[in-house]
C-alpha cells in the first residue's frame, strides 16, 4: 500500500530524512519509534503532505501513485489520514462543519453526491460515542478550549468518521492520561482491518500495550536502523534508544 | 473651489418649495457653500477625501424604476425609495413616510439639509412596539446618469417602546451623491435594532450619518454591513445621555475591489452606569481601502461606565490597506474601559489543517471568513437578513446552527 524508497528530506535547509525506506501493506501495524529528532514527525508529515518540507530524493508511493506529487487535500481524499501531534484549534468552524466539510470532500472526489445531513449527524454522533465525546462539543469550534486529551480524542474521532485507508498516528500518545490512551487505542483498533494500514509514530512503548503492532522499527540519525516484530518494543523500553544510536 | 453648480442646482430646486421653507433651506446652502467638503486637513476627514465632489454637478435625482423584489425581506414592512423619492406601489408601510422638514446641519451635511426631502419617520407612543421589522430600500433609478440624492429620516421610540428597522442602500450607481441622515431619539426603555446594509456601486458615493440620542436605560442595538463599492462614508454618533443606557455597535465590512471605505463611530458616555460594547470586523482585499475609527468619550462625571471595543482586520491583499484606530477618551476615574485593534492574515496553520482532511483550499478559506464574519452575522437575529448577508458576502455554507436546525 505504501512504498517509500530512499526518501532524503530537509526542513529550513537541514537534511532531516537520509535514505528512509519502508513498505507497509494493507491489514498491518507499523509502529515507527526513535529518539527526539531523529525524523519521526517528518516522516509522517512528508506522507501526509504537510508544507515545510523539501523532498530532495526518494519516492513515496500509495497504492503505486505517486504521492508526493499530490497536494495535501488529495492525499486525504486518496485516503491517507494524520492525526496531528498539536492538533490545531479553529475558533468559529464547528466540528460539523469540519467534518462535514472533510466527509464530502472525499465523496465529490469520488463522484458521489453529498451525504444526507440526517445521516450525517446520525454516524457522527454514534463515532463520538466510541470517542466519549459529548455530541455538544461537536457544535463548538474545531479543538476550541479543548484540554490535551480532548484534542487527541477529536483527532480520533475525525479518523473514525473519515474512515481513511492509511491512517499516520504522529505522537497521538503523548501527553495522555491511561483512561484517554485506552479511548484512543479503541478507537485505532476499531478501524483495523485487512483493508486499512496504520502507522504508529511513538516515543514510547505504552501506546502499544493497546495497540499491536505487526512490525516495529527504529528510527536514528534520519533512517531505520533496525526492524523487528512487537518485542523489539519491548526491549527498547527496557534499553533505551543509546546502544542502537551508537551502533 | 467651485461649488457654484450646487448653489445653480439649488436655486432651481428652491424655486418649486413653498415660500416658507426656501429662507431656511437657502441658509443650509449657503452654510454649505461656506464650509464646502471636508478635505483630509480636517481630522476627522483625514483618510476621505471629498474636495474633488466640489468639482462635479450633480442633478437632484427625481425618482425613478428599480427592480427591487429581490431584496423584499419576508416577514417585514417595507418602505421603498428610489431616487429620492417614495416607490408606493412597493412600500406596505406608507403611513411611516414624511417629507423632511428644513433641519439645521453643518458642512457637507447642510448640504443634505438643503436639499432633504423625503424619508422615513417612525414615531412609536408609549409602550408601543412595531410588530414587524421595518425595511427601508433606498435605491438609485436604473439609468441615471450624476443624480444626487439627499434623504432624512426619523426614529422617535417613546417610553418602553420596542422596533427593528433595516436601512438598506443599493445600487446608487450612474457616477451618483447620496447623503443620509438618520437622526434617532430613544425615550426611557426604549429599544431598537437598527441594521444598515450597504452595497453601493464602484462608481457611487454614499454619505451616511446616524445620531442617537439615547435616554435612560434604553437600549440599541445597531449592526452594519459593508459589502459594496465605491466611496462609502459612514457615521455613527451615540450619546449616551442618562443612567442606565445600553448600546451596542458591530459591524462587517468586506469592500469590493477598488472601494473606499470609511466607518467612524463615536460613543459619548455622558451619564453613569451606562454601557457601551463595540465590534467591527474587516475583510480587505484586492485594492480594497478601509477604515475604521472609533472614538469612546467617557466625560466627567460617566461614573461606573463599562465600555469594551474590539476592531479586528483581515487583510487577504498586498495591495489592500486598511486603517483602524481606536480611541479612547476618559475624564472620569471609576470605569471600566477596553479596547483593541488587530490587523492580520489567515491563520495558515488551520489552513493547512482543513486541507490535511480533505477540504479544498478555496473552500478551506471560505469556512475561515466565514468563521471570522460569524461572530457579527450572530448579532443578526433575523434569520432571513442573516441568510441574505451570508449569501452575498460569500460565506454561505455549512454551519452549526444551520446542521442543528
Amino acid at each position: 500500500m505504501l512504498e517509500v524508497k530512499g526518501l532524503h528530506a530537509k526542513v529550513e535547509g537541514k537534511d532531516i530524512l537520509k535514505g528512509l525506506d519502508l513498505s507497509v501493506r494493507a491489514g498491518e501495524v507499523h509502529a515507527i519509534m526513535g529518539p527526539n529528532g531523529s525524523g519521526k514527525s517528518t516522516l509522517s508529515h512528508v506522507i501526509a503532505g504537510r508544507e515545510g518540507y523539501e523532498i530532495t530524493a526518494g519516492s513515496v508511493q500509495f497504492d503505486g501513485r505517486d504521492l508526493l506529487a499530490l497536494p495535501p487535500e488529495t492525499r486525504a481524499c486518496e485516503g491517507i489520514f494524520l492525526g496531528f501531534q498539536y492538533p490545531v484549534e479553529i475558533p468559529g468552524v464547528s466540528n460539523l462543519t469540519l467534518l462535514k466539510a472533510a466527509l464530502n470532500a472525499r465523496r465529490k472526489y469520488r463522484g458521489q453526491p453529498e451525504i444526507d445531513p440526517g445521516d450525517f449527524l446520525a454516524w457522527v454522533r454514534d463515532r463520538a460515542r466510541l470517542v466519549k465525546i459529548d455530541p455538544k462539543m461537536l457544535s463548538r469550534g474545531v479543538n476550541e478550549g479543548f484540554s490535551g486529551g480532548e484534542k487527541k480524542r477529536n483527532e480520533i474521532l475525525q479518523m473514525l468518521v473519515l474512515e481513511p485507508r492509511l491512517m499516520i498516528l504522529d505522537e497521538t500518545d503523548s501527553g495522555l492520561d491511561i483512561d484517554a490512551l485506552k479511548i484512543v487505542a479503541d478507537g485505532i483498533n476499531a478501524l483495523r482491518s485487512p483493508e486499512r494500514a496504520t502507522l504508529l509514530v511513538t516515543h514510547y512503548q505504552r501506546l502499544l500495550d493497546y495497540v499491536q503492532p505487526d512490525y516495529v522499527h527504529v528510527l536514528a540519525r534520519g533512517r531505520i536502523v533496525r526492524s523487528g516484530g512487537p518485542e523489539l518494543a519491548r526491549e527498547l523500553e527496557q534499553k533505551g534508544y543509546g546502544w542502537l544510536e551508537a551502533a | 473651489m467651485s461649488l457654484a453648480a450646487y448653489a445653480e442646482r439649488f436655486e432651481r430646486f428652491a424655486a418649486a418649495l413653498p415660500e416658507a421653507e426656501r429662507a431656511a433651506r437657502r441658509a443650509q446652502l449657503q452654510r454649505f457653500v461656506a464650509d464646502g467638503f471636508p478635505t483630509p486637513r480636517l481630522e476627522e476627514w483625514h483618510y476621505t477625501d471629498l474636495a474633488p465632489l466640489s468639482q462635479r454637478a450633480f442633478e437632484p435625482a427625481a425618482g425613478g424604476n428599480a427592480a427591487l423584489a429581490p431584496h423584499f425581506l419576508a416577514g417585514t414592512d417595507r418602505l421603498v425609495y428610489v431616487g429620492g423619492m417614495l416607490v408606493s406601489a412597493d412600500s406596505t408601510a406608507p403611513e411611516r413616510h414624511s417629507a423632511a422638514a428644513p433641519a439645521q446641519d453643518e458642512g457637507v451635511y447642510a448640504l443634505n439639509a438643503a436639499f432633504a426631502r423625503d424619508g422615513l419617520l417612525l414615531r412609536l407612543g408609549r409602550g408601543e412596539r412595531l410588530p414587524r421589522p421595518l425595511q427601508v430600500l433606498i435605491a438609485g433609478a436604473d439609468g441615471a446618469v450624476a443624480a444626487m440624492t439627499h434623504q432624512r429620516h426619523r426614529i422617535e421610540l417613546a417610553e418602553n417602546t420596542e422596533a427593528t428597522v433595516i436601512f438598506q442602500f443599493l445600487n446608487q450607481g450612474g457616477g451618483g451623491l447620496a447623503t443620509h441622515v438618520i437622526d434617532v431619539r430613544l425615550a426611557p426603555g426604549a429599544r431598537l435594532n437598527l441594521f444598515r446594509i450597504q452595497d453601493e456601486r464602484a462608481d457611487a458615493t454614499l454619505l451616511t450619518r446616524c445620531d442617537v440620542r439615547q435616554e435612560r436605560d434604553s437600549v440599541l442595538h445597531a449592526v452594519s454591513f459593508d459589502c459594496g463599492g465605491g466611496l462609502v462614508r459612514h457615521d455613527l454618533n451615540i450619546l449616551l445621555a442618562e443612567a442606565g443606557a445600553e448600546t451596542g455597535l458591530y459591524g462587517l465590512y468586506q469592500p469590493a475591489a477598488g472601494a473606499h471605505l470609511d466607518n467612524h463611530t463615536r460613543i459619548v458616555h455622558a451619564a453613569p452606569q451606562c454601557r457601551s460594547r463595540e465590534q467591527f470586523k474587516g475583510i480587505v482585499d484586492a485594492r480594497a481601502r478601509a477604515i475604521f475609527n472609533g472614538k469612546v468619550v467617557v466625560q466627567a462625571g460617566a461614573q461606573k461606565t463599562d465600555s469594551e471595543q474590539r476592531v479586528a482586520n483581515l487583510l487577504l491583499s498586498p495591495k489592500a490597506e486598511v486603517n483602524a484606530k481606536p480611541e479612547l477618551e476618559i475624564y472620569a476615574d471609576d470605569v471600566k474601559c477596553a479596547h483593541g485593534a488587530t490587523v492580520g492574515q489567515l491563520d495558515e496553520t488551520a489552513l493547512e489543517y482543513l486541507r490535511s482532511r480533505g477540504v479544498p483550499p478555496a473552500e478551506a478559506r471560505a469556512l475561515l471568513l466565514r468563521a471570522f464574519a460569524t461572530e457579527v452575522l450572530d448579532h443578526v437575529p433575523l434569520a432571513p437578513l442573516r441568510a441574505a448577508l451570508a449569501a452575498r458576502l460569500g460565506l454561505a455554507g455549512t454551519d452549526a446552527w444551520e446542521l442543528e436546525a
